[in-house]
């Protein structure tokens, strides 16, 4: 039997905490020694407990998006504007779904399922069902990593179809949640220091959908459309409203240069920003607050069919002030790009021409040559900002506190 | 060494018409070819996206079962929606469809730029999953 022994020193810096789960993934209760330090030092202690003690907290961001985890592109930008590459962990379960680089762990939430395949059958639930994910345990989690504290995380293995055992996550600089609900429970929701949702329209999601599909043996149009069509409902009643919560949305629809195109390879990608989100300023073009309708093609740039639209404005968005940045067509030279670059505001890049380095860094990413890359680009970027400014304001607190 | 042929071989659809396709570049892709009076357009074959190396027998064997789920899958979603579209069967058959598909894609994309069994083979050289596919 375990015994609890706690050894107090003081410290100023360091933001020790221990969460006490009350019920661990495994489901019983397990006594903990705990040792609070300054720095940061790897206690084992119970069976399998790493407790963690770290200056820094971690920021923790959430990413809404359908299918997948950790491929999307925008967490590749993401990383990359925060230098290096995120990789699946080494060693361990080939089928993780974690990604992991200097600075960032991108945690996949379908490893929160409490249903796997088979049991999600017998229940007749969707993964888009909150009812197949344990919620409880994804806040306990996130929780205990935005304290510092390592867990272990289930694997939900995407190929099997099962929960396989738990893999170590290690606290990092930034957290990032994503998957199929990270605001759908308001405690994970609170825990959120940003938020994002990929809104893809149902025509460009069909257009995406055939190229990663069209391949398969066992595919056709019909079979397509139809794996859609059944997943709307769940996702319209559970999905779809987490966008009222966010602090940014990126909306990809059809293009409107094109009359009749649905190819989906001309976007027309609207960034929509909340207004009042604390270290988020939002990006504008021209005059803050105004309305602006802006084609950049004309004497000064000359741009290839359909060409370029911009338009920016101030919208409400289920019963929030925003603010939009929409961009209509492709990109198709360099100079497009920097003199776009050149009359956006706001954009907390850290020298003139950055987003344009960062699209150019990953020109083979799709979405390169338009709003998407774009609007991903540049909400990586405000990320990187928040996150100094969240550093910044706790290294200026625990001054203050010595101070009286 | 390790040969992709097997896994992306070209298979002709089913003749599906799409009557939006208009650019080239799409077209290549999707092998969508017109008749002599371009108006009817035609899938006649899809090619696969060049694919990378599966290097190890698990990572081969992997490919295929995903591959075979998906068929499965999408023939027993048609069989389950049969009866009624918007039973809760329907719409689970149809969801695992996606996942299963979206696990293939997952797949297809690590494999450019490594076997995902890269690191636990060197780890697990003499196991069975960690033989070198061969052709």
């Amino acid at each position: 039997m375990a015994i609890c022994t706690v050894y107090s020193t003081h410290s100023l810096d360091s933001t020790c905490s221990i969460s006490t789960p009350t019920k661990t993934h495994l489901g019983f209760n397990q006594k903990q020694v705990v040792f609070f330090t300054t720095g940061k030092r790897m206690v084992k202690r119970g069976g399998g407990y790493k407790i963690t003690c770290s200056a820094d907290k971690t920021v923790v961001i959430g990413l809404a998006a359908d299918s997948g985890c950790g491929k999307s592109t925008f967490m590749r930008r993401l990383t990359s504007v925060f230098g290096g590459a995120a990789e699946p962990p080494k060693g361990g379960n080939p089928d993780s779904n974690t990604l992991i680089s200097d600075t960032t762990t991108v945690i996949c939430l379908d490893d929160y399922h409490s249903l796997d395949r088979t049991g999600r059958k017998e229940k007749g639930v969707t993964a888009l069902d909150p009812r197949a994910n344990n919620f409880g345990l994804m806040y306990e989690q996130v929780k205990a990593l935005k304290d510092g504290i390592a867990v272990e995380k289930p694997i939900y293995n995407h190929v099997t179809g099962l929960l396989d055992p738990p893999e170590t996550i290690k606290p990092p600089k930034i957290l990032v949640i994503e998957g199929l609900h990270p605001m759908f429970d308001q405690r994970v929701r609170d825990l959120l220091d940003f938020s994002l949702y990929l809104d893809i329209s149902n025509e460009v999601k069909f257009a995406w959908k055939i190229q990663r599909d069209m391949a398969e043996r066992g595919h056709s149009l019909e079979s397509i459309k139809a794996s859609i069509e059944a997943r709307k409902p769940d996702f319209e009643a559970y999905i779809d409203p987490q966008r009222q919560y966010a602090d940014a949305v990126i909306e990809v629809l059809p293009t409107q240069l094109i009359p009749g195109d649905n190819e989906g390879k001309t976007l027309r990608v609207r960034l929509i920003m909340r207004e009042g989100v604390k270290y988020f300023s939002p990006v504008y073009l021209f005059d803050e607050g105004s309305t602006i309708s802006w084609i950049p093609c004309g004497r000064k740039l000359t741009c290839s069919y359909p060409g370029i639209k911009f338009f920016y404005g101030p919208e409400t968005y289920f019963g929030n002030e925003v603010s939009v940045l929409e961009m209509d067509g492709q990109f198709d030279r360099l100079d497009e790009l920097i003199y776009v670059e050149s009359h956006l505001s706001n954009l907390s890049t850290k020298f003139y021409g950055e987003v344009t380095q960062q699209m150019l860094k990953h020109s083979d990413f799709p979405g390169s040559n338009n709003g998407t890359g774009l609007f991903q680009t540049i909400i990586g970027l405000k990320i990187r900002d928040l996150y100094e400014q969240i550093l910044a304001s706790k290294a200026a607190a625990p001054l203050e506190a010595s101070k009286a | 060494m390790a040969s992709i042929a097997s896994m992306s071989v070209s298979m002709p659809c089913k003749g599906v018409v799409i009557p939006w396709s208009r650019s080239e570049a799409f077209a290549g892709k999707y092998g969508i070819v017109g008749n002599e009076k371009g108006k009817e357009k035609k899938v006649v074959g899809v090619k696969a996206k060049a694919m990378a190396m599966a290097k190890f027998k698990g990572t081969q064997i992997r490919e295929q079962q995903l591959t075979e789920m998906i068929e499965k899958k999408v023939k027993e979603a048609k069989e389950v929606c049969e009866g009624d579209e918007k039973s809760d069967e329907c719409k689970v058959a149809w969801d695992e469809v996606e996942e299963v598909s979206q696990a293939k894609a997952d797949l297809r994309r690590r494999l450019e730029k490594q076997d995902p069994l890269e690191y636990f083979c060197r780890d697990n050289p003499e196991t069975d999953e960690c033989r070198i596919y061969e052709d």
